[in-house]
């Protein structure tokens, strides 16, 4: 089997992973992008793997390190999209503007005002982010 | 030794400011037995180079600069030693004197600390072997004068005068510090020995010689008030008595004297310099001694007088007249600090400087009237007093070089100026001797003395001061009466002796006792009032010492000003805008990039990996 | 070519297919099961290349504990069910942009450094559970206790963050 089937394969799955992370507004939507990235990677280890006849397994013993950090990663990202959830009814990635640059505040009003009425949320709250 | 000398009375100053204001006696104390320590120490250096023993000199330490070496070294030898039992002997006695003058000052720690300070710095310049230690000492020097000129700093003149000397002599000292340089550079050490070795040498050239002395020759004019920068010295008088005794007539004014001397084989190769310091010599001498005449301050006319005198050291040291120069510095630091602590007294007891105001204290001040006589009578040049023979050794110098000299146009210069001179000497010192002790009693004591020492209160009958004050007098009085014997056999100095010049010392004479019977006649003939009124409208040119300071206000400090105003004007018209279109540029950039801080983070993660692909583009394509 | 290859190419375009779908579909629900044919796709092909232990690692793991994960906090957040009419945000261009740029410059890099070369899979290389069991607790021993303190960091941190939510 040639080398580039599998590699191919996962740069494209990669290319999908990212486009995902990037424009999808969801932040469930983009957990699973990471996961998509994670797994080509996964795929590229292994394929390596095959192909060098590691003594070691290096390439196959990665991918299960990768499985599980990937599973600790998915727990703590789901307890902190949880967590924006509570505080914000919404968890619109792109309508987060609390790290913006601002003078008081108005131009994240305003950019979070243009996001109101979309997405998953049912209505942002404007209210920086406070810890309860 | 030698660096005990230095550092006795610093340890004194830091005493006395850190202790002085716990115990009224620790200030007075600690200046007293410092400077005492200093002058015993300053005394058995003193014998120690009696006649014509060798110098003897600490270290020279090497401090590598990169370029020509700082050698830093103490050096004694007769001219040092002399310098510095004059130095401390004045400080010891003006500390003396202070305890009484200044009781109950608040801020006597402070101004014992100073003086002591003064002292020290005024021993480093003497002794120190280098240039650069001779700067500190130098300009330490003026700063402890610049504070106790305004030591009453509540007072207007007290605070201007000491501005003006400050900013006078500092504008002498820039062109010092560049003398220095260049004489460094020139000789390749800044160790004063191994100049003069070099200029002895003939290693230096006459230019760099005209450079160097013209330059340090500028620090040299303001430290000893000299033409044109002389119009310091008088307005310094606000200061307390006892310092202008120390500072203004004993030590600061006679370092100018000092350097010139020391590296007189530097002066001598060049003619130019020589001819500068002659007119310079002639100018004030004559200017300063009519002022003194028509003055109207009795500190002012002593600080005239001392101008006058130093110009006569410079008149000799201008001809090479080294030894007449010395022994007139060192007779003129005696009398005239004798003087000064006699004026002080003077002033302590009537409360005013006005010589308007006095008049008629012989009865009431028995001591200060005999101390004060002697020291009027030296510096008029009536001999035996040490004042007539010093003076005629000046005045011998500029005889010899006119009649058989190389510099027979300057000697003979010298010689008319220095007798014009001498008359008038004689003349302001009668006329400010009779107004003060003869005459009738004027003005009133009860009116409070216009910019007078220190507004104290005064007594409505003039007394006698304390022995404390009278103490110092009468010892600064035997050397006036004495030292002639020493004028003459100056072996002890390492100079040879010179036997009086007998055309010159009669025709001094004679012009001074003229002087003198002229003042007296017109003093008697106006019924004891101010002979200066026989001067007529002259009086008031003088009076107003020649419009100098107006002149300058005129010529340079209104120019000055204007083009500060100038500057000023630049500065906000075509340096403001780039600063503040700095400012502007950087908020709209920055306003312009904020767009970017969205605070949408999937907009950075798509910058984020669009830059790590850009970047592994342009390295793949570079490789 | 070989039944190897064919049976690679087909799961490979299904994971790929499923992938795309979960990038563009409308529906959260179906995103997350789309993800499951993916992961599975995936599982098939590290099959292929003879990772066995990984490929039911993969199907343990990220088809069973993974998705469910994602299922739940979708229902958690309230997810609507049905379909979301604006879920790809206005980045939607510069990142497809960016994704396609980085997929090529991937693509080109791997044709330019491993275009020849061929995966030869001999029966010695089968990665069963019993050859990576004594690899991983022999040479990665380390690595594996590293990663087990990771975990219970990761679990700390998931009670930290929900306690302060129980709080509210």
């Amino acid at each position: 089997m040639p080398l580039l089937f599998p590699l191919v394969l996962s740069a494209l799955l990669f290319g999908i992973g990212t486009y995902v992370v990037m424009a999808r507004r969801h932040a469930v939507l983009v957990l699973m992008g990471v996961e998509l990235m994670l797994n080509a990677v996964n795929l590229n280890l292994v394929a390596f793997d095959a192909w060098w006849h590691d003594a070691l397994d290096s390439g196959q013993v990665l991918a299960l390190f990768v499985i599980a950090i990937a599973a600790a990663e998915i727990g703590l990202g789901l307890a902190i999209v949880l967590l924006v959830f509570r505080t914000h009814q919404h968890i619109n990635v792109d309508a987060m503007r609390e790290l913006a640059d601002r003078d008081g505040g108005q131009r994240a009003d305003q950019e979070a005002s243009k996001h109101t009425d979309r997405g998953a949320g049912s209505s942002p709250d404007r209210v920086a982010v406070t810890p309860p | 030794m030698t660096l005990g000398i230095v550092l006795l009375p610093v340890i004194g100053a830091v005493v006395a400011m850190l202790a002085g204001h716990r115990r009224e006696r620790i200030a007075p104390l600690a200046g007293v037995v410092t400077t005492a320590a200093s002058l015993g120490a300053a005394l058995v250096i003193g014998f120690g180079h009696w006649g014509d023993a060798a110098a003897s000199a600490l270290g020279p330490y090497e401090i590598s600069t990169g370029g020509t070496p700082i050698l830093v070294g103490l050096r004694v030898d007769q001219l040092s030693a002399s310098m510095l039992v004059l130095a401390t002997a004045v400080a010891l006695l003006v500390q003396v004197y202070s305890v009484s003058y200044l009781r109950g000052d608040p801020r006597y720690p402070t101004y014992t600390a100073l003086v002591c300070l003064f002292t020290a710095a005024m021993s480093l310049v003497v002794v120190s072997d280098d240039l650069f230690v001779l700067l500190v000492g130098w300009e330490v020097m003026g700063v402890c004068s610049y504070f106790l000129i305004s030591h009453h700093w509540e007072l207007e003149p007290a605070r201007e005068g000491a501005v003006k000397a400050f900013v006078m002599t500092r504008l002498g000292d820039i062109g010092f510090l560049f003398g220095i340089f260049v004489i460094g550079e020139a000789a390749g050490t800044y160790q004063i020995s191994g100049v003069i070795t070099a200029a002895e040498a003939g290693s230096i050239t006459s230019g760099e010689a005209t450079i160097s002395t013209l330059l340090l020759l500028c620090g040299v004019v303001g430290k000893s008030a000299q033409f044109p920068l002389h119009s310091w010295l008088p307005d310094a008088m606000p200061g307390p008595t006892p310092i202008s005794a120390l500072i203004h007539a004993a030590t600061m004014v006679a370092a100018g004297v000092y350097l010139v001397a020391r590296l007189l084989p530097v002066y001598v190769l060049s003619d130019v310099a020589m001819a500068v310091l002659s007119g310079i010599a002639v100018i004030t001498m004559l200017g300063s001694a009519l002022m003194a005449l028509a003055a109207d301050d009795l500190k002012r006319v002593l600080a005239w007088s001392t101008v006058s005198q130093l110009a006569y050291m410079f008149a000799a040291l201008s001809l090479a007249g080294y030894g007449a120069a010395i022994l007139h510095l060192l007779s003129h630091g005696a009398f005239k600090a004798l003087l000064f602590l006699a004026a002080g007294s003077v002033i302590h007891a009537v409360g005013t400087q006005r010589l308007g105001q006095m008049g008629g204290l012989r009865a009431a001040l028995p001591i200060t009237f005999t101390t004060m006589t002697i020291g009027f009578a030296a510096l008029a040049g009536v001999p035996p007093l040490v004042g007539f023979f010093s003076k005629d050794a000046v005045l011998g110098v500029a005889y010899e070089q006119a009649m058989h000299g190389e510099y027979a146009v300057r000697g003979w210069l010298v010689l008319v100026a220095g007798l014009l001179g001498a008359a008038l000497t004689a003349a302001y010192s009668t006329r400010a001797w009779l107004l003060v002790f003869l005459g009738p009693r004027r003005g009133s004591t009860a009116e409070p003395s216009d910019g007078a020492d220190n507004g104290r209160i005064v007594a409505a009958e003039p007394h006698e001061s304390p022995w404390l004050m009278l103490g110092p007098l009468v010892l600064l009085a035997i050397p006036c009466l004495v030292g002639s014997w020493a004028v003459l056999r100056p072996g002890f100095l390492g100079i040879e002796a010179d036997p009086l010049h007998l055309p010159v010392a009669l025709i001094s004479l004679g012009l001074a006792l003229g002087a003198i019977a002229a003042t007296v006649f017109a003093w008697w003939q106006l019924g004891a009032a101010d002979p200066a009124v026989r001067l007529g409208k002259f009086r008031q040119v003088l009076a107003g010492e020649f419009h100098y300071d107006a002149l300058v206000e005129r010529v340079i400090l209104r120019p000055s000003r204007f083009s500060a105003l100038a500057v000023a004007a630049n500065e906000s018209s075509i340096v403001e805008p780039y600063v503040q279109g700095a400012d502007t540029a950087t908020q709209w950039s920055a306003r312009l990039l904020r767009w970017l801080h969205d605070g949408n983070l999937q907009r950075y993660v798509t910058t984020v990996v669009l830059g790590a692909v850009a970047l592994a583009v342009v390295i793949g394509l570079a490789q | 070519m070989t039944l190897v290859e064919v049976l690679f190419l087909l799961l490979g375009a299904m994971a790929l297919g499923s992938a795309v779908l979960v990038a563009v579909s409308a529906n959260l629900v179906h995103c997350a099961l789309w993800l499951v044919v993916t992961l599975g796709a995936l599982a098939g092909c590290y099959l292929l290349l003879a990772a066995e232990f990984v490929a039911w690692v993969q199907v343990l793991i990220y088809l069973g504990a993974v998705v469910v994960l994602l299922l739940f906090a979708l229902m958690l957040t309230r997810a609507p069910t049905g379909a979301v009419p604006d879920l790809t945000s206005s980045n939607r261009f510069l990142a497809a942009f960016t994704a396609a740029a980085a997929s090529g410059l991937l693509i080109v890099s791997f044709a330019a450094g491993f275009g020849g070369t061929r995966i030869e899979i001999g029966s010695g290389d089968i990665g069963s559970a019993g050859a990576l069991g004594s690899t991983l607790f022999g040479a990665w021993v380390l690595g594996f206790e590293v990663l087990s303190v990771l975990l219970l960091a990761a679990l700390i941190g998931a009670i930290v963050l929900s306690r302060r939510q129980e709080r509210d």
